[in-house]
């Protein structure tokens, strides 16, 4: 009975295998399907009256399934090479891009033209230049092409309504090379070009998106960000644990978004400084503001000031909150500063949002489960713990860095900075003089219970 | 008044403003220092990090060539031959590493490595160098080497992913007569001799550069032959050839021996010293020959007439200081990046006065150093490639910084400065 059964699962495991080799059999193409570790696609869109004029450029090797005709050397026939370029241009890019005006997906280009070009071809450095190489004659036919280190160029249209309409696409690229970036100028009726910069799948993108649209964009993008940033979130854990009310939180979390506002603006447009030390310094920086948050719960009972402390780390939390910007911003159109502006609002969102679980979280823990002063420096010492850990690896990062070297360049790039830094000091002084008349520098209110 | 100025608030807005206004001074002044330290030239940082590090335990061997394509990709090609044996122990079966990569590489510009082929093939139809020396990548994207060995005279030209196209030359061609027949070993090179006239053959060629315009590739040609040809680089047949000031090339003469006080001239150095050791045209079809153990560099028009020459540190002796070039990427090819390989660094050169402007780089094995940088070349955003022979066996990236003032004519290693 045992021999059987053993035959019978020897006889299963012996068809799974024959299965399992038929299928890797039939699936061999599909693994000998080789393609380029990066590609790189080059595109202009140019909608003109009725017709949206694009023009496109692809490495040939990201395409290996075209039959060509080839020389005794291997070296691809020019004179019949138009049909697997057309095949090329259809497969790879037409059946991987949709086009929508005004929404409406747009039907099959027509091609006008399909061209290979050199490897070391840079005619589609203008749109000029690029079309000019549309129109040319053919490579001639005497010199030894090699499709896989050729290019291939192709000029399609698509009808339109109207050149004035609002134009997207989707290029699903992706599949091309294992790291495809799509570098795409968009060219309006009124001379505006936008570029692009789309890896891989970017999803839909609007050439030329409405301010609604933009601003939509960017809020969800401000909120998801402040949410799924686990610093940013702890950072304003630790500063509210010893509000129990809204009202004094309000000159907080003000002094807060009015300081990241400013860096992550300034950082959008450039101002921020482009070393490669900045980016891990300003981590760094973020864990120090929950870790001294935190221990400044624990260590004063009455913070005082707190608004003041808090815009300063504000200014570091912008310059995080603008990484996340830097390959997005592209995707606000003609409405940058709005998009910028938006995406705070989708921040400060996210903060209320966060802030209306966490004031009553705490309020509930403190009355129920643990007085507020131990509940606050348990919570505070767990917040600083984790904070400190961050410290520590975000130092190890920074100090693979070496300092700077002090130079006149290099101090006439800061002192801008320090001037921008002397400048809001003041104002802040200037506000805490004001709020001191008007009583509203008070420390928070501890609970009635606090004592207990 | 008086109780206006002894308040606190007073105070602490005085406190502000003085900051400002110091701030302000200071930046004036600053822009006026900056302004007046005079020359600006390309700076640059080495990346430590670049590339990664290779697979299955491969290791470099002497690194003699470089060059970017139009892809920005970055080949490479090494002597697999000369790996360390107290490294090769994977290879011999004998421990877990190493084992030399193929010779010839490619890397992204993340530092993957995404091709890797070549070497001597049994039965393949071609005859692969005893010495690998020189890559370059033609406008068509193929890949060109020549090589150094004792009996090479020929160069390949493959496809980037390692399809053979096409040999010129034929190893062992510059044989003496009677010369032993397999004279491939490195104590068997007197067995040759040069014929920088043979419109055939090469003699031991160092590097290959293509003129898309022409379709014409010009050859350092060499280690043992004293010419420049020029090929048309489809069917490889050679169209002229020439050497030093334009001339014939000399390889009868008895060429005395060079030293540090010369005189170093035309009337005294007439011809070409082994090795001829780059070829490369510039935008404006200007062609500079690195004519290494005289310390110079030579200018010529594509049809070999001479234009003018620099001399280079003329007191460097044993392998000399112009070893390789590179075109800076600006339209106008401002400035040559020229590696010396015996004072070890990488020089910066005024390309219409063949001026050098300064110097990075130092000897040694850490990131930024060098120990024999051989070969160089650019990318299109302007970072330089550096590859090392003897015990560097490396190849580095230098990341271009923009334009910087000169701060001294040896600026020591380019070591990250943020």
């Amino acid at each position: 009975m045992l021999f059987r059964i053993m035959r019978r699962q020897f006889s299963n495991a012996l068809a799974a295998l024959i299965l399992l080799g038929l299928g890797l059999l039939s699936a061999g193409p599909a693994f000998a399907h080789n393609i380029p570790v990066d590609a790189l696609i080059q595109a202009y869109m140019k909608p003109q009256g009725h017709v949206l004029q694009v023009l496109m450029r692809m490495p040939l090797k990201s395409y290996s399934d075209a039959d060509y005709y080839h020389h005794a050397n291997g070296s691809v026939d020019l004179t019949r090479a138009d049909g697997p370029l057309r095949t090329a241009a259809q497969v790879a890019l037409f059946e991987n891009l949709k086009v929508y005006e005004n929404g409406r997906q747009l039907p099959f280009p027509h091609i006008v033209a399909v061209r290979m070009a050199l490897d070391s071809d840079r005619s589609f450095a203008t749109y000029d230049q690029a079309l000019a190489q549309l129109k040319a004659p053919p490579l001639a036919a005497t010199g030894d092409i090699y499709w896989d280190q050729a290019k291939l160029d192709v000029w399609f249209e698509y009808p339109i309504q109207s050149d004035q309409s609002n134009f997207s696409i989707h290029a699903a690229f992706d599949r091309l090379a294992l790291h495809e970036t799509t570098a795409l100028q968009f060219i309006s009726p009124n001379g505006v070009t936008r570029a692009y910069d789309l890896p891989g799948d970017a999803g839909l993108v609007s050439m030329d998106p409405s301010w609604i649209n933009a601003a939509t964009r960017f809020v969800n993008m401000g909120f998801h960000h402040i949410l799924e940033g686990i610093d940013h979130l702890l950072f304003l854990f630790a500063l509210i644990i010893p509000f129990r009310r809204i009202r004094p939180l309000i000159p907080v979390v003000t002094a807060f978004t009015i300081a990241h506002s400013i860096t992550l603006i300034a950082s959008a447009y450039g101002y921020a400084p482009d070393a490669e030390w900045f980016p891990p310094l300003i981590e760094m920086l973020i864990a120090v503001s929950i870790v001294y948050m935190a221990l400044e719960n624990i260590v004063v009972l009455k913070p005082r000031h707190r608004w003041v402390i808090t815009f300063f780390f504000g200014l570091v939390h912008g310059f995080g909150f603008s990484w996340v910007l830097r390959d997005s911003l592209q995707l606000a159109g003609s409405h940058v500063l709005l998009s910028l502006l938006s995406f705070n609002v989708g921040v400060e969102l996210g903060q209320l949002f966060m802030l209306a679980l966490f004031v009553p979280a705490l309020n509930l823990l403190f009355r129920y489960v643990v007085p507020y002063r131990i509940g606050s420096i348990i919570l505070s010492a767990i917040v600083a713990h984790q904070a400190w850990h961050w410290m520590e690896d975000r130092w190890d990062a920074l100090s693979q860095f070496p300092m700077p070297s002090i130079t006149p360049e290099s101090l006439i790039s800061t002192i801008p900075w320090l001037m921008a830094l002397v400048v809001m000091a003041a104002a802040l002084w200037a506000v805490s003089l004001i709020a001191k008349r008007w009583g509203e520098d008070a420390p928070p209110e501890i609970p009635e219970h606090a004592a207990e | 008044m008086r109780k206006l100025i002894r308040s606190k608030n007073f105070l602490i807005g005085s406190a502000f403003a003085v900051a400002l206004a110091g701030l302000g001074v200071a930046q004036f002044a600053l822009q006026g220092k900056a302004e007046a330290q005079g020359v600006m030239a390309p700076k640059f940082e080495v990346d430590p990090f670049w590339p990664k590090p290779l697979p299955n335990h491969e290791v470099l061997g002497m690194s003699i060539g470089v060059w970017v394509d139009n892809n920005d990709h970055i080949w490479m090609v090494h002597r697999d031959n000369t790996v360390e044996r107290t490294i090769l122990q994977l290879k011999n079966h004998q421990g877990e590493c190493c084992q030399p990569a193929p010779p010839v590489l490619a890397f992204d510009e993340a530092g993957n490595n995404i091709h890797a082929w070549g070497g001597h093939v049994d039965g393949a139809p071609y005859q692969w160098p005893e010495s690998n020396h020189g890559i370059f990548v033609d406008y068509k994207g193929n890949v060109w080497i020549g090589g150094n060995g004792g009996p090479d005279s020929q160069i390949l030209k493959f496809t980037q992913d390692g399809k053979f196209l096409m040999q010129i030359g034929k190893s062992g061609a510059r044989a003496k007569a009677g010369a032993a027949a397999d004279a491939n070993a490195e104590g068997a090179r007197n067995g040759f001799a040069a014929n920088s006239n043979d419109p055939d053959n090469f003699g031991r060629v160092a590097k290959i550069f293509v003129d898309p315009k022409a379709n014409e590739a010009y050859i350092a040609d060499g280690y043992l032959n004293h010419r420049v040809a020029v090929l048309d680089a489809d069917t490889g047949k050679m169209k002229r050839w020439w050497g030093a000031y334009g001339q014939n090339p000399v390889d009868d003469t008895v060429q005395p021996r060079y030293t540090a006080d010369g005189p170093h001239d035309r009337a005294h150095e007439n011809f070409f010293r082994n090795p001829v050791h780059c070829a490369d045209m510039s935008v404006d079809r200007l062609v500079y020959v690195c004519d290494r153990v005289n310390d110079r560099m030579q200018v010529f028009t594509p049809e070999g007439k001479f234009v003018k020459e620099m001399y280079y540190k003329t007191a460097t002796l044993t392998d000399g200081s112009v070893w390789d070039i590179a075109f800076s990427k600006d339209p106008q090819q401002k400035y040559i990046f020229m590696a010396d390989g015996v004072d070890e660094h990488v020089v910066i050169i005024d390309r219409q006065t063949l001026t050098p402007i300064y110097t990075f780089g130092d000897g040694g094995n850490s990131a930024g150093e060098f120990h024999g940088v051989h070969s160089i070349a650019i990318d299109s955003k302007g970072n330089l490639f550096t590859t090392e022979t003897y015990g560097g066996r490396r190849i580095q990236k230098f990341v271009y910084k923009g334009m910087g003032p000169v701060t001294a004519m040896d600026e020591g290693v380019a070591w990250p400065k943020s």
